[in-house]
């Protein structure tokens, strides 16, 4: 098969003409689509389609480098892409495939890994970013690369904090409670590939799965938008000049423009999307008024509004009582300034020697800024980090209510006005643990 | 397209087989298609895709039940992948060169077997050079599920009549369902309207290997891509979609 296709391919070749209707420098069309989970997409290019997941985990660092998050690449090459994928092994496209793409990412330090780090030398995020090949349409390395791309950019990781007695725990919040934090990505490493026919003088980019059956050389850059080479990787016996790679480079440099911007393009909506997502869950669209509003405006607004009513309500409802401790004293201006971290931050409500923030935070739940099932309590997963003698990490992840730990530190007064507080939450939104 | 005869001695009974309510039908693997106690044609040819159990004739594939007068019956699918039936024609890549036969990769679960005698003047003398990867229309003359199957390339009359070598053009792959349409009568919509203003050499197997041949490279590579586009597509749109090939290969 592969010497009548080869004769015709290099036959079209020398006429500037490729077998898919193409020219030698057009790629095929690209196609992004964020899957519904945070950190997984799918591009397709041509034929060929990619899926890949970014998860996370909390592991201990690398001895020589304690304040830093590690990013490993796994690749999975499903027989069902193409027949000549065997299950189980990996070939040796597929170790290729995953090198190249580790490279472009971790020696470019595209992904800033100072910022996974939670606690110097004992806790740092690792990075796992899984590619599978759905279907094998050809260039694989290519629909790959912007595959993990795309799942970087929407990959969220659970914001956490040292805590405990000696600032040695590790809390995990979950993202009802803390809206998990994006990766920083320095930049965008896109793999653009080569094939070279011939005796190395006729070049295509992006080669479909034909022309990779019958090519003699194949060149992969990795390069982002700002020109900076970030991998090269060479495979295939044919030479190729010097002259030929620096013209590949200028293609390359074109069509990592192209890909960076459509990668951010439905980065973009995907995150638009997301933003939505979470309006429709807080029911913000009444004040919305049928007009396009900023999301983040909206949401401000909407917490302003309600914690504004809200804290007038307890300060009336306290004063009736008793004279008002300081940490409800707080006065509209101080409120619209940390509303958010407010409702980003209930955990720390937990906490017994931070009690000023145990009032607004409530007040921000009962404003109906996460509209959570009833019944449901502030809780923290805290994970207690250790270190058992086989050197392996331990995570104990615990839950706790707020209701059910002793609040020695808490005096009665506070606690009366806690239970006030609960009780005008019955007169809002009946929770039925209560 | 017959795998199996079955004959059966049906006692006279009232039904005719064109009398099915599923002649023409979709049907899905596991469906009985037919029950030859009701039936009074005493013989019934099954084709590809159905299997007779006892009384019942039940479908092994999806596809379209169809029927010739006076008794051939069979499923016609679209499927990625091949199974060799007889009278099929084919286009196979010699894999092997034996010293009486060509191993040849018909897109079948296993390779078929050519005897260096079915062409045309051949003789033992006379033995036809063919290299790996050379690219032969034939046509099946033995399938079975448990056997090779055994290809020709020459007609029942011992004439060549199209099979052979197919020298230079292009192969591309389609499903079988595309296949059977091109090779379809009335001609297929999407080659008519080629016809009109190209011209070119086609060979349709019906493994889903499509043979393209033209004087220039461009005629290749539009026939073969507008042929590829034709799968799902109705009549007027595939002549649209021609139409449009060609302008922007003028234009370009």
């Amino acid at each position: 098969m592969t010497s009548s296709l080869q004769n015709f391919v290099v036959a079209a070749l020398k006429e500037d003409q490729r077998i898919d209707g193409r020219r030698p420098f057009d790629s095929r069309r690209l196609n992004m689509k964020f899957l519904r989970e945070d950190g997984s997409a799918e591009v397709q290019l041509g034929q060929t389609l990619v899926m890949c997941c970014v998860s996370c985990q909390l592991v201990q660092p690398f001895p020589d480098r304690p304040n830093e998050g590690s990013l490993s690449v796994f690749t999975e090459f499903s027989p069902m892409a193409d027949s000549s994928f065997e299950p189980g092994r990996q070939g040796e496209n597929a170790v290729e495939l995953g090198r190249v793409i580790d490279r472009g990412l971790r020696e470019s330090r595209a992904v800033d890994t100072e910022s996974l780090c939670v606690l110097a030398g004992k806790a740092v995020w690792s990075l796992r970013i899984d590619i599978s090949i759905l279907d094998n349409g050809g260039n694989l390395i290519d629909a790959a690369s912007i595959a993990a791309l795309a799942a970087l950019l929407s990959f969220r990781r659970p914001e956490c904090s040292a805590g405990g007695e000696e600032g040695q725990e590790v809390i995990i919040h979950p993202p009802e409670i803390r809206e998990p934090l994006p990766l920083i990505l320095h930049h965008l490493p896109v793999a653009v590939t080569f094939a070279f026919f011939g005796d190395g003088d006729l070049v295509v980019v992006d080669p479909s799965y034909k022309e990779e059956l019958v090519m003699k050389g194949r060149l992969t850059v990795t390069m982002n938008v700002h020109g900076d080479i970030c991998s090269v990787q060479k495979g295939g016996g044919v030479g190729v000049s010097s002259g030929e790679i620096m013209r590949c480079l200028r293609i390359a440099a074109t069509k990592v423009a192209d890909v960076t911007s459509s990668l951010k393009k439905a980065a973009e909506a995907h995150e638009t999307e997301r933003a939505f997502r979470k309006v429709k869950r807080i029911n913000v669209a009444a004040t919305t008024e049928g007009r396009r509003v900023d999301i983040s405006e909206t949401v401000k607004a909407e917490f302003k509004l309600r914690s504004a009513i809200l804290d007038k309500s307890i300060k009336s409802e306290l004063n009736d009582d008793e004279d008002s401790s300081s940490e409800d004293s707080s006065d509209d201006d101080d409120d619209s300034e940390s509303k958010e971290d407010n409702v980003m931050a209930p955990i720390r409500a937990v906490k017994e020697e931070d009690p000023q923030s145990v009032l607004p935070t409530d007040a921000v739940f009962q404003g109906g800024v996460s509209q959570w099932p009833t019944g449901t309590k502030p809780y923290t997963i805290s994970g207690t980090m250790k270190t058992n003698p086989t050197g392996n990490s331990v995570i104990k992840v615990s839950s706790s209510c707020q209701e059910e730990k002793p609040t020695a530190i808490l005096d009665t007064a506070k606690k009366n006005k806690k239970r006030k507080k609960k009780n005008k939450k019955k007169v809002n939104r009946p929770i039925s643990s209560m | 397209m017959e795998v199996e005869t079955a004959q059966e001695d049906l006692k006279p009974a009232p039904g005719q087989l064109a009398s099915s309510p599923f002649i023409n039908k979709i049907v899905a693997p596991g469906d009985i298609v037919l029950d030859l106690a009701q039936l009074s044609i005493p013989t019934l040819r099954l084709g590809g895709g159905l299997r007779q159990d006892q009384d019942l004739v039940i479908a092994t594939k999806a596809g379209r039940l169809k029927y010739i007068k006076p008794n051939k019956i069979w499923v016609e699918g679209s499927q990625k992948r091949y199974i060799p039936s007889l009278e099929d024609v084919v286009i196979g890549f010699v894999v092997d060169r034996r010293s009486e036969s060509f191993t040849v990769d018909i897109g079948g679960p296993v390779h078929g077997s050519l005897s260096i005698f079915l062409f045309e003047g051949a003789t033992r003398r006379n033995i036809p050079n063919l290299q790996a990867g050379s690219v032969l229309y034939m046509r099946v003359v033995k399938a079975h599920r448990d056997m090779t199957p055994e290809l020709s390339c020459v007609d029942a009359t011992g004439k060549a009549s199209g099979f052979g070598h197919l020298k230079n053009g292009y192969v591309f792959q389609c499903s079988t369902g595309l296949a059977r349409a091109l090779l379809s009568r009335p001609t297929c919509p999407v080659l008519e309207a080629l016809g009109k203003s190209l011209s070119f050499e086609i060979a349709v197997g019906l493994n889903g290997r499509v043979w393209v041949n033209a004087a220039s490279v461009s005629t290749i590579i539009l026939v073969s891509n507008a042929i590829m586009n034709a799968e799902f597509l109705s009549a007027a749109q595939q002549q649209l979609m021609v139409q449009k090939l060609l302008q922007r290969v003028q234009e370009s």
